[in-house]
């Protein structure tokens, strides 16, 4: 099983599952820590921010300074800000200008299927009062790195996920900007490698390991060369972009990655009524989006559903495990409250789109169901007259968990 | 014509009262007593709790909220959210409640209407639309807080609903909720047109002029208010002076 995929991170997973005690998130998530108590460190770490622990005057007076020294006096561009135009990218851009008096250039790079609701939002956000760079890269080759992430590390937001972390550096690096705002340190916030928590910001070393030391986008080349999906001409053309500049050039430009939420609270669903507030934002039309209960997230995208559904497969967390997790930290809803939305829509599959999707990576249902099959782990998954059924889900009780687990145990090859 | 209603909304979530906008959104305002007990004084006409998460977690749990309120509050309570059977409508009417607001179970189960309006009678079986238009004179009945659609047009299912027993419409557009930018009177109107029971709008209310438009162009028979309440960007009192000097007729209370 997943002997095909280059991910490591599958190759470290735990086989039996432990939820966190407070939230809904399992040790299943890559980079994920868990206490002595069996708490996650999202959930560590929503306690300090909600708590006394954190002081966020403090932290306010911090981001003061940090823009007070680089704030532009002729109006040029003084900060980066990568933004989709979704809710959390309105929030920073605008409290960066009109709070804090900054000249923000934001930067996007395109979805690989925009939705027309999220094309919409993304003009709507550049009409609130925006510069913005709008960066397309070759079609040809992003959906075929979109195939490639999809079959072999089972994930096909890969190509989107090199270009909207690294885009923003290059021209951050080009322009002489010393400032990179992103919205929320993720690691933090759902969960993950907690040591850069109580930093502005991640090293560019850090950076490059978190998000890509698993999964290189020269991996994907390599192997689209070998299969001749991919032309050496396009291999070598392949957007600068999709890499971080040199870490020598990006030293010299000093421009430094910082997250918002270092600096405040972040709080998503803030963020939304921020958004309602103060732009002609919009929630998703059709009501829910598929596979969660929320209306607000990740909009912009057809292919959206696809990640989060593989990250189901994968992991045995779907978007709304993440979801309800987050908001059982920022005390929204319950324990409780969140196992119920799980049981009722994690791992929903997003049909609204499926046929776009396969037509865009170039795969037919049949080629798509056997890719799918390949990142079902036996520890997750069994079959049950021929439909798969998820094991050691967040719904079940402990015993019947455990049995999941002794029965997987006792049928593994030794 | 009739006395124009106001009517307060307060959805709520386990022990809290929140607001959301396009029934999206949990934001905590505070505890629903506190304010129920704050548009009673003021002279509201009635009130109007909402489980609003009751269908999508499958539970139900104001009975405890609506029995407080019973206690000091005297003026109709209207109960929604989490209602599926007859059984629970029985008990959240023991609580307190005077009607009881229906979505998500009607529409997966439509001969609950006539049988809650046989026992209780037709003025205490409310139905409750949360409706989003889909295009011009065009609305899609949705269920689960305006998260799930039922593919049922609201025009026929009012209707349907009213045939069967329903003695008013709380008529909800998710599309305004929450936005201050007025009901959605096109919507309201094409309901009033269609049934001849009282329909409550809800969803927008963000002016005076908001009010008077659907009252007079939409031709609601009552009107919901939430979050200029619950942010005190108005006051009862002041709304009900406001519509009054307009000229439409509400009830006259005593300045205590």
């Amino acid at each position: 099983m997943n002997t095909s995929s280059i991910d490591p991170q599958l190759k470290v997973q735990q086989k039996e599952v432990r939820y966190c005690t407070k939230c809904v998130v399992s040790n299943q998530r890559p980079r994920i820590q868990f206490d002595s108590e069996g708490v996650c460190n999202a959930c560590r770490f929503a306690e300090r921010k909600y708590g006394n622990e954190i002081d966020w005057k403090a932290r306010e007076r911090e981001l003061e300074q940090l823009l007070d020294k680089h704030r532009s006096k002729d109006g040029s561009y003084d900060v980066v800000v990568p933004a989709s135009g979704g809710k959390d990218s309105i929030y920073v851009s605008r409290e960066l200008k009109e709070k804090w008096g900054m000249h923000p250039l934001t930067v996007t790079l395109a979805p690989f299927l925009y939705t027309d609701v999220g094309y919409r939002n993304f003009q709507n956000f550049i009409k609130a009062g925006f510069d913005n760079l709008f960066f397309n890269p070759n079609g040809q080759l992003h959906r075929k790195l979109s195939y490639l992430g999809f079959e072999l590390m089972g994930d096909p937001w890969q190509p989107f996920g090199y270009g909207v972390y690294n885009y923003p550096f290059h021209v951050a690096v080009k322009h002489g900007i010393k400032l990179v705002f992103f919205g929320e340190n993720g690691e933090a916030e759902y969960g993950g490698n907690a040591k850069n928590d109580d930093i502005p910001g991640h090293s560019l070393e850090d950076f490059a390991d978190f998000f890509y030391k698993s999964t290189p986008l020269d991996t994907l080349l390599a192997e689209g060369l070998r299969r001749g999906l991919i032309s050496e001409a396009e291999a070598k053309g392949a957007s600068h972009f999709y890499r971080l500049p040199p870490y020598e050039e990006v030293r010299k430009a000093g421009s430094s990655l910082y997250f918002y939420s270092y600096f405040n609270k972040w709080v998503p669903q803030e963020n939304y009524y921020y958004a309602k507030e103060h732009t002609a934002f919009e929630a998703n039309p059709d009501g829910r989006s598929e596979g969660t209960y929320s209306k607000y997230a990740s909009l912009d995208d057809k292919t959206d559903g696809f990640h989060y559904w593989m990250m189901f497969i994968k992991f045995g967390l779907g978007r709304t495990t993440q979801d309800a997790a987050h908001e059982i930290r920022d005390g929204h809803i319950t324990r409780e409250e969140g196992v119920a939305l799980v049981k009722r829509y994690d791992g929903e599959f997003p049909k609204l789109y499926f046929k776009e999707f396969i037509d865009y990576i170039g795969i037919d249902e049949e080629k798509f169901w056997s890719i799918v099959d390949k990142y079902r782990a036996p520890h997750l998954w069994r079959k049950e007259n021929g439909e798969w059924k998820l094991r050691q889900a967040v719904w079940m009780d402990e015993a019947e968990r455990k049995k999941d687990y002794e029965e997987y145990s006792s049928n593994r090859p030794a | 014509m009739r006395n124009i209603r106001l009517i307060a909304r307060l959805d709520i979530k386990g022990p809290n009262l929140i607001k959301g906008v396009h029934l999206e959104g949990l934001r905590i305002i505070g505890d629903p007593q506190l304010y129920t007990s704050r548009y009673y004084q003021q002279g509201i006409d009635e009130i109007l709790y909402m489980d609003t998460v009751a269908s999508l977690y499958q539970r139900n749990n104001l009975a405890e909220i609506v029995s407080l309120a019973s206690r000091d509050v005297f003026v109709p309570i209207t109960v929604g959210g989490g209602i599926r059977s007859l059984e629970d409508a029985t008990h959240i009417l023991r609580a307190g409640a005077d009607k009881v607001a229906i979505n998500t179970a009607v529409i997966k189960d439509p001969t609950l209407i006539t049988n809650i309006a046989r026992r209780f009678g037709s003025q205490c079986m409310v139905l409750s639309v949360e409706a989003k238009r889909r295009g011009p004179e065009s609305w899609e009945a949705y269920t689960d807080n305006g998260r799930e659609p039922t593919g049922r047009l609201v025009l026929d299912w009012v209707k349907e609903a009213v045939e069967r027993g329903a003695g008013e419409i709380l008529l909800t557009s998710v599309d305004q909720e929450g936005t201050r930018k007025g009901y959605d009177v096109e919507l309201v109107s094409a309901v009033t047109a269609a049934v001849s029971v009282p329909v409550i709008a809800s969803g927008g209310m963000g002016t005076i002029a908001h009010v008077l438009d659907v009252v007079q162009r939409g031709k609601a028979d009552a009107v919901a208010v939430a979050d200029v309440l619950h942010y005190d960007r108005m006051s009862v009192v002041g709304i009900r002076d406001e519509i009054s000097k307009a000229g439409i007729p509400t009830r006259k209370i005593c300045q205590l």
